[in-house]
């Protein structure tokens, strides 16, 4: 049976030690940052300090593999639209025959490619040096209402499972005669059936779970006693208090004109 | 002629062990109705999706009818092998339950004059007269299942594989799969009974094939199988009520009903 | 003398929208302690019946109830179905749909339902580790749920149950989708608890099994219940043969001419057939 979707990586780096809280103000705080600085200088310096994270987590290597194989497709589209057509275009900086690839539009585009660059890497290292499911906890102990974070938690697991329960369609289909290989056009309309049945197989099966749930007692309006004792520290809280200002700070500076 | 004949098979799934050991799967089946049995993991249902495609060996070769599997894809081995899943929720995507039924001899372009009558067939057989324009979603468990064996018997294939079809049945439902699986059979088809009610086997399959990791540890009369009680231990299996009777009676090995009475009278 | 654990006092019940009623004018009562069988054929209610013990029906389902459920003396309907989890357990057919999904260790997801009654954590953790040795998957207290076989899966979700320390429970056909060994690794645990005092209510179609171990049947059809009492009484009841079928060893009496009563286990079997044993 498929397992649970999650990029969580064992490890002991602080990063991995730290409250669930705190890792994920630093990565709200860096994807807010990440598209308030100004400038190239300044994003770039943000995704090198993600970048030494990483690399004190331990999981620097596996976060680069990944993320460049999100990252590059967007990149080289962004730098070829906006090097191409940006309107601010002016000054020539690669010409291939007779199409121009402009500098303005080369720039803004890597400076948005950096932007999304950041994001993706705190995304990632956030996933990779926290269990979901201690964040879903941590939340609750902070009063998120325990549905939201069931469904936080679940969803990693639903996920998966779906798509194996996808699979067996494709397969009960194809053995009907219903062709799935072969070329483009045929594959995608091979879609259109899996649909209806694995949209009520999970209804059906999302049924089945939330009667399972209440007879466990889920959704009973009693104060639960949380289990996980996270360790926290006046640093820790110091730390997340001065990134979550830093993000108005950084725009009240972008309003008054830093560029 | 339905014949099955796998030969020197070896399959693994993606990052798991070999299935069938050294030296591969071996297996030759003529007809009628056989019951494949075994625990779980032994690889039962991965040769019946060796059977239509669904699975392709790693080596060695599977014939159908005739037709080398290898060559052709899942959805062209649906004429030639009929298949109900275990969860007819896999299968069902069509509006009417007489929509759903037809949807596999259209696919596989049989003329119209035709569809009509096979589908009208397949109904009778499994007892849905008069729930053709029933949406399947409207029906219970039982009756879907019943839905999705007639949709696999709907392109009249030579052979026809049900993944344990007594689940969720009740005792009317059972007596009528029974008879199902004996007309089939009566018919030249090769039905593939995938189970593990020894009870259904004993009833419905006179062939039994018994798996145990990967190899096939026996393929003869049921009632033989039943008989050899190590055999029964070491895969898993359990003894039909019928046979543990006719045991304790001091009677010969027995798996129906009929062998029973008869052995029992002329005690 | 204390409460019966459930009892259906004319009970019909009908699902939103249905054309007939599932539940039609049922009477019955469980003392606490036994355990009780319940067959039929499709659509006879006794899934219904396991859903209205547990309040599931009308709470969850909606539809119209008349007539009263009590369990333990307390009418389901003004119980909502979390708290009612506390005192009795409901263990479906199917295993996979059971797991929570939101933990990634067997004992975890068996602590899910105490976590949700508020239980404290060092209490939590002793009832784990009795449920987990009352269906024998201590060896596996680490590993991810969905590592497990379906029987295994199912061996979880009763130890998700027996975590809340129910006093009734209810089974509906919990070993339709599992293998011999699975199957008979759920009625073992059935035997332990029964010997422990809960109360059982256990849906089947493996009526040989059955009869093996409940003392008491409860055969239904069309909602209603057909015969009640002794495996031996009910299943010679003409009208039970026809809808919900019988053990073998009655049918094969039956078939053999034998005079009734007809057996309903392998031993009264031999002893009718006036047979020896081999």
């Amino acid at each position: 049976m498929a397992r649970g979707l999650s990029l969580y990586v064992e490890g002991e780096s602080p990063l991995h030690r730290a409250h669930p809280l705190t890792s994920g103000v630093l990565t709200l705080a860096a994807i807010a940052l990440a598209f308030t600085l100004p400038s190239i200088g300044w994003v770039a310096g943000l995704l090198a300090v993600l970048l030494a994270l990483a690399a004190i987590a331990g999981v620097l290597r596996r976060l680069v593999a990944v993320a460049v194989v999100v990252l590059l497709p967007i990149t080289v589209l962004l730098l070829v639209v906006q090097g191409l057509v940006n309107p601010a275009n002016a000054t020539v900086a690669i010409a291939i025959g007779p199409v121009a690839l402009y500098r303005e539009g080369l720039a803004i585009a890597a400076l948005s490619a950096l932007r999304i660059a950041c994001l993706v890497v705190a995304t990632f290292l956030l996933s990779f040096t926290t269990r979901p499911a201690d964040l879903a906890e941590a939340l609750q102990q902070r009063g998120l209402s325990p549905r939201i974070g069931y469904v936080l938690q679940s969803a990693l697991q639903i996920i998966p499972q779906t798509l194996e329960t996808a699979g067996r369609i494709q397969d009960a289909q194809r053995a009907r005669g219903l062709e799935t290989e072969g070329w483009l056009p045929r594959r995608a309309r091979a879609y259109l059936p899996l649909l209806l049945p694995l949209v009520l197989s999970s209804l059906v099966a999302t049924q089945e779970r939330a009667m399972a749930l209440e007879v466990r007692g889920f959704g009973r309006r009693v104060r639960r006693i949380s289990r996980h004792v996270f360790h926290d520290s006046r640093t820790q809280r110091v730390v997340r208090w001065a990134l979550a200002l830093s993000v108005p700070a950084a725009v009240g500076l972008r309003l008054a004109g830093w560029r | 002629m339905p014949e099955v004949r796998l030969d020197g098979v070896r399959f693994s799934y993606p990052g798991g062990a070999d299935v069938y050991p050294e030296p591969g799967l071996s297996l030759s089946l003529d007809g009628g109705a056989v019951a494949l049995v075994g625990e779980n993991g032994a690889g039962k249902t991965t040769l019946t999706k060796l059977l239509n495609g669904l699975l392709r060996p790693r080596a060695g070769s599977v014939r159908v009818a005739g037709v080398d599997v290898t060559g052709r894809s899942a959805a062209a081995m649906a004429p030639v092998v009929g298949y109900a899943f275990q969860n007819p929720d896999d299968q069902l995507f069509e509006r009417t339950v007489r929509a759903e039924v037809s949807f596999g001899p259209r696919a596989l372009g049989r003329p119209p004059a035709e569809v009509g009558p096979a589908v009208e067939r397949a109904l009778q057989r499994c007892g849905l007269g008069g729930r053709e324009d029933v949406h399947p979603h409207d029906l219970g468990l039982s009756e879907r299942k019943w839905v999705a064996i007639a949709s696999a018997l709907a392109a009249d294939p030579p052979v026809v594989v049900l993944d344990e079809p007594t689940l969720g049945q009740d005792h009317r439902s059972r007596q009528r799969l029974a008879a199902l699986v004996a007309t089939l059979a009566g018919e030249e088809r090769l039905v593939l009974v995938v189970t593990h009610d020894m009870d259904f086997v004993a009833e419905a399959c006179p062939t039994a094939v018994v798996l145990t990791r990967g190899t096939v540890r026996f393929t003869g009369p049921t009632a033989d199988a039943f008989a050899d009680e190590a055999l029964v231990a070491e895969a898993g299996l359990r003894t039909p009520h019928v046979t543990r009777l006719a045991r304790a009676l001091g009677l010969g090995p027995c798996v129906t009903e009929a062998d029973l009475l008869e052995g029992w009278t002329v005690a | 003398m204390s409460e019966p654990a459930l009892v259906l006092d004319d009970v019909t019940y009908r699902y939103e929208e249905a054309e007939s009623d599932a539940l039609a004018g049922v009477r019955l009562s469980v003392a606490a302690g036994e355990w009780v069988g319940v067959v039929g054929p499709t659509n006879a209610g006794k899934s219904t019946l396991c859903l209205a013990a547990m309040g599931l029906a009308p709470h969850f389902f909606g539809g119209r109830l008349r007539g009263a459920v009590r369990v333990f003396g307390s009418d389901s309907l003004t119980v909502p179905v979390p708290e009612r989890s506390a005192d009795v357990g409901l263990l479906f057919q199917n295993p996979f749909t059971q797991l929570s999904g939101a933990r990634e260790r067997v004992d975890e997801e068996i602590g899910f339902g105490p976590e949700c009654h508020g239980v404290a954590p060092a209490e939590v953790d002793e009832r784990v580790a009795d449920a987990m040795r009352l269906v024998g998957l201590e060896d596996l207290a680490g590993r991810h749920p969905l590592d497990l076989s379906g029987g295994q899966l199912q061996r979880l979700a009763l130890a998700g149950l027996l975590a809340m320390r129910p006093r009734l429970l209810l089974l509906d056909e919990p070993t339709s989708q599992l293998d011999p060994a699975g199957t008979e690794a759920i009625f073992d645990v059935l035997t332990a608890l029964h010997e422990r005092g809960t109360t059982i209510v256990l849906v089947e179609h493996r009526l040989e099994l059955l009869c093996e171990v409940c003392p008491r049947v409860i055969a239904m059809a069309g909602g209603r219940v057909l015969a009640d009492g002794a495996p031996e009484r009910v299943f010679n009841d003409e009208a039970v043969l026809a809808e919900a079928g019988a053990p073998a060893y009655c049918r094969l009496a039956r078939a053999a001419g034998l005079p009734p009563p007809w057996p309903v286990r392998l031993d009264d079997a031999v002893a009718a057939f006036g047979g020896r044993r081999a």
